[in-house]
This record gives structure tokens, C-alpha cells and sequence, in this order.
């Protein structure tokens, strides 16, 4: 075997994945040959550094986790269907099978017409706006639990938004608050605060005094007109109150945020 | 289906499994987000899950699944922003207390080694992640991201040349300390 042919096969052979005649080769060459026998260790000296690497799950993740795991197998029915439905009686027949082929692939095909033009039709925030800022903040960001702003603070966000900013109580609609703080959004004071529901996901209502900036793309609405985003798994909802921008963003399907949104809108 | 049963088998690689999601999202909200979707999925199909395989591998399955149909796309918007931003949210250090082995990683400059990382191309980045840190074999790897086998060897050998160049200071501080 030559040098090549040995760095080729470098990789194989740390992982065992190698024949075992090539292997016998292989280490036959490496016996005799320094420049690959250091390559060897280096080999092994990255893999240690790689497997050192791990980041453990932070233990606030793993509670909320393990929490929206527990609330999942309690909600399952029967704690015995995977799917969802209603688990069978014993002994009892298996309903018969419906093949709506052609509905099916309608559907689907309707859906998919349908996400395609979401897609495209969806706009973005500028990207310099408050709007870009606080969803850079939700993903980056999340207030932790039982985090308050000092004092001072606290007296300041008050001084420039008022009642409004107080964390509302959401427990009405299923949410809990964990912590809030304060944060700059676009040179904007905000104050955010981070909800979980039953099931562990998050919400995160910010709040700052300013004009709400149109969405790149967007039609000209109401100034206190309720607007719902979704890309992906993550929904937005903003809105704009006596000279205060809302904004709610949620790992949350559509009409869980706008119900939370319209509870908001209304008490506020 | 019992979820006492699917807790005490698939609780124990949470570990495993938001590494991956932190590697794959890049930024620690969409990793938790990532972690607790594929572990309520997971319970949701527990059935189809074959007893003596290996369960990491396959909790790590529906991770990737679940980042490629879903994630990746939803990420569109914010990664412009963070492009725009100059900085990269998978070098940013997650904000929770080291622990001891985190100590213990600090030694070799763990943050160089995730900068390393993250710089690969995801294909690689993956393979890395699947075998080199989280120990799945070739094929379990294959198996994960749809692809023969020999593509993960391959995507591994490049993956570790670039690796290699990267920290190669940082291998040459740990070949003198073992002399």
C-alpha cells in the first residue's frame, strides 16, 4: 500500500470500517511508515478534540422539555395510540379502510399550490426595522426564567411606555410567565417577556414606543390593525396601541397566536 | 405504546440530540425548539420503533427529518438577518453555568473546535456530528440522512482533512501534552 493509497483510506480505518484484509494492510503500511504513523495520531488526537466538543443541553431546556413530553403522553389517548386516534375495544373489528385516493391527492396538491404561494407571497420586515430586530431577539435571546430588570430599569421602561409595561397575565389563555426583561430593539427600549404554555412552547411579547414599520411588500393597513406572520414553525403577530408597537412571536401554529394576540389586543 | 417506557430509553440522549440541534439550527432557541418537537414526535410513533436497534440513531432520524422538511425552510428570513448582522450564531456560546466537563473542554479551546465545525458545509457538518461526536456508525449515519454509505465515509474523510487544517494548532498543543 502507498502513502496515497493509505491517506485515502485514513478515515475507514479509524471508524473500523474498513475489510479486513484492507486493514491488515493498512496497519502493515502505517508500522513502517513515520509520515502516515503521525497522520494516524492526528487523526485520533481530532476525533478526541471532536467528541470533547458536546454542549449538554442547558438544564432550563431539559425541564421544559421534559415537561412538554409528560403534557404529550398524558393528552395521548389511551396512552396507547401513536396517531392519535382512539384506540380499538378488544375484539372489536377494524373499521374498514376508505380510499379516497382522489380527494387525498387533491388535497395535497391544493396545500401544496397553496404553500407555494405563501412563500412567495410572504414579506419580510426591513432589516433594519424594530420588527427585524425583535425576531432576531426572540430566536436569540429568550428571557430566562425568573429574569426581572433592575429597579432602575424597571422605573425607566415605565417612564417611556407607561402601564404598558407590565407583563400581562395571560394564564385566561393558557399562558404562564416566566421572566421579562429589558433590551434595545433597533435603538428602540423594549421590554420583553417570555411566556410557556402547557405544553412547554414559547411565547415572547415585546413591547416599544414607535411607529409600527410596514412589512417590505405589505399593503398599507390600520394603524391598529392585527397582522399574522408565519414562516415555518414560528408565527408573529403586531400591532400598534396609543403610540406603542405589540409584538407577540410564538413556536405556535396560527390560531393559538391569534387567539393570544386578539386576548392582548383587547385587554390592551 | 408506553411513555414511561419511550421516557426511560430516549430521555437519557437529550444531550445527544440538542448538540445536534445546536450544530444543525446554529442559535440555542431553535435548538430547544428542534430537541422538543423531535422528542414529542418521537413518543407519537414509539410504536414504529424496533426494539434492540439503536434508538439514538433513530431520535436522531427524526431530528434530521424534522430539520429538513421544516426548519430549513422557516429559517429563511432570520438567517438573512444574521447574515446582515456580520456575526454567526453557531460561534456564539450557549448562556448557561459551565460544568465540569465544560472546564475540562475549555482546556482545548472548545471554542475553536466549534468554530471549526460550523464552518463546514451542513452535509459535513452532519456526518461529523452523527459519527465523530455522537458515535453512530457509517451506516446508522447513512441511514439518518438518506444517503449510501460510502457518501458518509467520503463526506467524513473531507470533512476531517478540512478539520484538521482548521485546528491544526489546536492539535499540536494536545500531541505536545502527550509527549
Amino acid at each position: 500500500m502507498t502513502c496515497e493509497e493509505f491517506q485515502a483510506r485514513l478515515t475507514a480505518l479509524s471508524l473500523g470500517e474498513l475489510e479486513p484484509a484492507e486493514a491488515a494492510a493498512a496497519r502493515e503500511h502505517v508500522a513502517h511508515c513515520s509520515e502516515c504513523a503521525s497522520g494516524v495520531l492526528l487523526d485520533r488526537q481530532l476525533t478526541a478534540l471532536l467528541r470533547a466538543s458536546v454542549v449538554p443541553a442547558p438544564e432550563a431546556a431539559r425541564s421544559s422539555i421534559l415537561a412538554a413530553l409528560r403534557a404529550e403522553a398524558a393528552r395521548l389517548p389511551g396512552r396507547g395510540a401513536a396517531d392519535g386516534t382512539e384506540p380499538r375495544a378488544a375484539g372489536s373489528p377494524r373499521p374498514p379502510r376508505r380510499r379516497h385516493w382522489v380527494a387525498l391527492g387533491l388535497a395535497a396538491l391544493t396545500a401544496a399550490a397553496v404553500l407555494a404561494l405563501a412563500v412567495l407571497l410572504v414579506p419580510s420586515p426591513d432589516a433594519g426595522s424594530p420588527l427585524a430586530a425583535a425576531w432576531k431577539s426572540y430566536h436569540r435571546q429568550p428571557v430566562a426564567a425568573g429574569t426581572a430588570p433592575t429597579e432602575q430599569v424597571e422605573h425607566r421602561l415605565y417612564a417611556v411606555l407607561g402601564p404598558t409595561a407590565h407583563t400581562p397575565d395571560l394564564s385566561d389563555v393558557g399562558l404562564r410567565a416566566i421572566g421579562w426583561d429589558a433590551r434595545t430593539l433597533a435603538g428602540h427600549l423594549a421590554v420583553a417577556a417570555e411566556y410557556r404554555d402547557a405544553a412547554g412552547r414559547r411565547f415572547m411579547l415585546m413591547r416599544w414606543r414607535g411607529e409600527l414599520p410596514r412589512m417590505a411588500s405589505a399593503p398599507d393597513g390600520e394603524d391598529d390593525q392585527l397582522e399574522v406572520y408565519r414562516w415555518g414553525r414560528h408565527a408573529s403577530a403586531w400591532w400598534q396601541t396609543d403610540g406603542v408597537v405589540w409584538c407577540l412571536i410564538g413556536t405556535v401554529d396560527e390560531p393559538t397566536l391569534y387567539r393570544v394576540a386578539e386576548h392582548l389586543a383587547r385587554e390592551s | 405504546m408506553d411513555p414511561a417506557s419511550f421516557e426511560a430509553s430516549a430521555v437519557p440522549h437529550m444531550n445527544a440530540l440538542h448538540d445536534a440541534a445546536l450544530r444543525l439550527a446554529g442559535d440555542p432557541a431553535t435548538a430547544q425548539d428542534l430537541t422538543q418537537e423531535t422528542f414529542l414526535r418521537a413518543l407519537r410513533s414509539f410504536d414504529t420503533f424496533r426494539p434492540g436497534s439503536n434508538i439514538r440513531a433513530w431520535l436522531l432520524r427524526i431530528q434530521y427529518n424534522l430539520f429538513c422538511t421544516e426548519y430549513r425552510r422557516g429559517r429563511r428570513i432570520p438567517v438573512v438577518w444574521l447574515d446582515e448582522g456580520g456575526d454567526d450564531p453557531a460561534l456564539d456560546p450557549p448562556s448557561f453555568e459551565p460544568g465540569p466537563e465544560e472546564q475540562t473542554i475549555r482546556e482545548l479551546d472548545r471554542e475553536a473546535v466549534r468554530r471549526a465545525i460550523a464552518r463546514l458545509p451542513e452535509d459535513f457538518r452532519m456526518a461529523v456530528t452523527l459519527v465523530d461526536i455522537h458515535g453512530l456508525s457509517c451506516g446508522e449515519a447513512a441511514t439518518v440522512m438518506d444517503v449510501p454509505r460510502g457518501t458518509i465515509l467520503s463526506r467524513l474523510h473531507r470533512a476531517r482533512r478540512r478539520l484538521e487544517a482548521m485546528l491544526l494548532p489546536e492539535l499540536g498543543r494536545v500531541q505536545a501534552d502527550d509527549l
